[in-house]
């Protein structure tokens, strides 16, 4: 079980004529992945969410927070000894061209590590050859093909794959896959999604799944959890088909109805929500408050906390929340 | 503003482009077939390798060595044969005529000088005499756009956010009054809201312009949103094309459903979609003859081994297909997806 309490990062623009400039990252999120369970954070691009899963992956560190893995709180650790921690968490690139050495062939590539794996458990060597054959029949590759040959000769589908089998060397129990899909072709997307749902059921890995397209999430599975942050804070978290088929937070609804629609087989969701040109700054309101259609005087006056509240069955941070369909429906045959 | 004439059309037949490798010349676009008509959005949907990208330069007769256009035509209203064209009348045409955003248009801006600048340098290298004018025209067309056109012309690439450096590409590929108008890849690297702000604006300027716009895109969901005409190519062939709205509520090549049946959606059964199994073609590896979808198809028959599909042409639509008859097309795009068609 991996938790973040509070997490804040700001970082700090260099330049200007007022000197630094301050943007915040994160603005205080908490967070659990349960062991086996499915996360989404769903968001644009620099809402932080990026940032999030590099400092779960223990790749940065938070200003302010904590990181809290098997009851153990990160900060109470030296540098050193959080490493076997956060090795438990391993991080899927958007790109898998440049995650894999281009000079190195995917046996090579799984090699090193799992040697050391074996030196770690007091396997013999010959366990890392027979351990890469089966991490790669695992991610749906043939180890007899795949293993002689470098990553240009593979199709991106396939260099996922290579780069997941590679995570899974040092037995993880949660990978974190940050828009792991959005440089794949359309046709092998769902491929990958599967798999990483696959892995989940049959391994039992806990998967972060990072990303802007709201459709993706929910094929890593329908009982996971989303949530959606808008510049650093977590606007409206639940269960992912509570979020998509009543989301109440206009940003949500927003970021759903922006989605296309396949006319002629779905036809629109009903109460569609377009934000509007955002209109000032209001440093201590609700954040989308300038892009709200709904916003009320209130809204630009106070920040609403993320919690239940109204009744809806999942948390938000919206003082008006409202439960809209937005999102389009098939269109029944006939 | 835009002249009082109708929208140039455009016609491709037989366009072949073929790339010098090694392995000798190999075809990315092999006898394609596709009508623009006047005052209509065309959407090219194919995934890597398919081919879209090099059709789009061949509109301009912009394909680069080691690739050359190998056989065909492409007619262009007012233009004549584009592919016969060459020097200073291909170079008048680009810009004045035929208008291309490109792909990340977001990074195709120069980087050392602002916005007015380059329509500046833009207009002297079409011979532009009224260069306040062509200011205007373009600060128009960027607050056409929802921008604050002054602001944006005093700006560097830098200064501007994805979705504004979009509209930028935009404005450049219509300020010279080009009537015929290639996006490529639009909204790849957008946000979403960010792409749903450019989809309707792409629809509203060629409406109020009065253009002839060919949207090229990986993505299923931009053409359904903008397009009037869908071409859904493969393997550097069209497989499908009609009326997008008919093609997506009754797809008939195995691919377009194949691909309807690959892309996650909101609401549904999960487990109804699938990706298609295999990869798509690489430049090296398009079979020569025969079906190129063959590999991935699941109505895979002898005949797709070695003769290349007919075009089964029905009203407005048409297929590439040994599979396909023309009464075809009513079938759910799912359930033919799963290969579990009981039609």
């Amino acid at each position: 079980m991996i938790g973040g309490i509070g997490i804040t990062k700001t970082f700090r623009q260099r330049g200007g004529v007022l000197g630094a400039r301050e943007v915040p990252a994160l603005r205080g999120v908490d967070f659990a992945i349960p062991k086996g369970g499915a996360v989404s954070f769903i968001g644009e691009s620099g809402c932080g969410k990026t940032t999030l899963g590099r400092i779960i992956a223990g790749l940065e560190t938070c200003d302010s927070g904590e990181i809290v893995i098997d009851d153990v709180a990160m900060s109470s650790l030296s540098h050193r000894r959080r490493q076997p921690y956060f090795r438990r968490v391993q991080l899927i690139h958007q790109d898998p061209y440049s995650a894999l050495n281009p000079t190195r062939t995917i046996h090579q590539a799984l090699a090193a590590p799992l040697a050391l794996r074996a030196r770690q458990t007091g396997r013999p060597r010959s366990w890392a050859d027979e351990r890469a054959r089966e991490l790669l029949g695992l991610v749906g590759l043939d180890p007899g093909y795949v293993l002689p040959r470098y990553p240009h000769q593979l199709s991106g589908g396939m260099r996922q794959r290579v780069v997941i089998a590679r995570a899974l060397t040092v037995d993880p129990e949660v990978l974190v896959a940050d828009e792991a899909v959005s440089m794949i072709d359309v046709s092998l997307r769902l491929g990958i999604l599967a798999l990483l749902k696959d892995l989940r059921e049959r391994l039992g890995v806990s998967v972060l799944f990072i990303t802007h397209d709201v459709a993706t999430a929910r094929y890593i599975g329908t009982d996971g959890e989303l949530y959606v942050i808008y510049r650093g804070q977590v606007v409206e978290r639940g269960p992912v088909e509570t979020v998509i088929s009543a989301p109440v937070h206009p940003y949500t609804q927003a970021l759903l109805s922006a989605i296309p629609v396949l006319h002629g087989l779905e036809s629109p969701g009903e109460q569609r929500v377009v934000p509007v040109e955002a209109s000032g700054e209001h440093p201590d309101g609700c954040l989308f408050a300038p892009r709200c259609p709904f916003r009320t005087e209130r809204c630009e006056r106070e920040r609403p906390a993320l919690g239940r509240d109204g009744g809806m069955p999942q948390e938000h941070a919206c003082f008006h929340p409202e439960r809209r369909s937005v999102v389009a429906l098939p269109v029944s045959r006939r | 503003m835009a002249p009082e004439q109708s929208p140039p059309g455009a016609r491709i037949r037989g366009l072949t482009v073929v790339y010098r490798t090694p392995a000798g010349e190999l075809p990315a676009v092999s006898g394609v077939d596709l009508d623009l008509a006047p005052g209509t959005i065309t959407g090219v949907v194919g995934e890597s390798g398919s081919g879209k990208s090099t059709l789009a330069l061949a509109l301009l007769n912009a394909v680069q060595p080691p690739g050359r256009i190998a056989a065909g035509s492409v007619e262009i209203d007012g233009l004549g044969d584009v592919v016969a064209l060459g020097g200073e009348g291909l170079r008048r045409a680009r810009g004045r005529h035929v208008g291309y955003v490109f792909q990340a248009a977001q990074n195709s801006l120069n980087p050392l000088k602002t916005v007015g600048k380059q329509v500046l340098d833009l207009g002297r290298s079409h011979g532009v005499e009224d260069v306040r004018g062509l200011l205007a025209d373009a600060r128009d067309l960027l607050g056409r756009m929802g921008l604050d056109g002054a602001r944006v012309l005093d700006s560097y690439q830098h200064e501007l956010s994805g979705g504004m450096r979009q509209r930028v590409g935009i404005m450049l590929a219509l300020v010279l009054n080009a009537r015929l108008v290639v996006l490529d890849e639009p909204t790849t690297a957008l946000d979403m809201i960010t792409q749903a702000t450019i989809l309707r604006i792409v629809r509203e300027v060629h409406a109020e312009r009065g253009l002839t716009t060919l949207v090229i895109t990986h993505d299923l969901g931009v053409v359904a949103e903008v397009a009037d005409r869908l071409a859904v190519m493969y393997g550097g062939r069209v497989a499908e094309q009609g009326p997008t709205r008919e093609v997506l509520a009754g797809p008939r090549h195995p691919y377009t459903r194949g691909l309807l049946g690959a892309i996650p959606r909101l609401v549904g059964d999960i487990g109804e979609a699938h990706a298609l199994p295999g990869r798509p073609p690489t430049l090296a590896d398009i079979p020569a003859d025969g079906c190129v979808f063959r590999e991935r198809c699941p109505l895979r028959m002898d005949v797709c081994e070695t003769g290349r599909p007919p075009v089964v042409v029905s009203g407005s639509r048409s297929a590439a297909c040994h599979a396909v008859r023309d009464d075809d097309g009513d079938r759910p795009a799912v359930a033919a997806a799963t290969g579990e068609d009981q039609a």
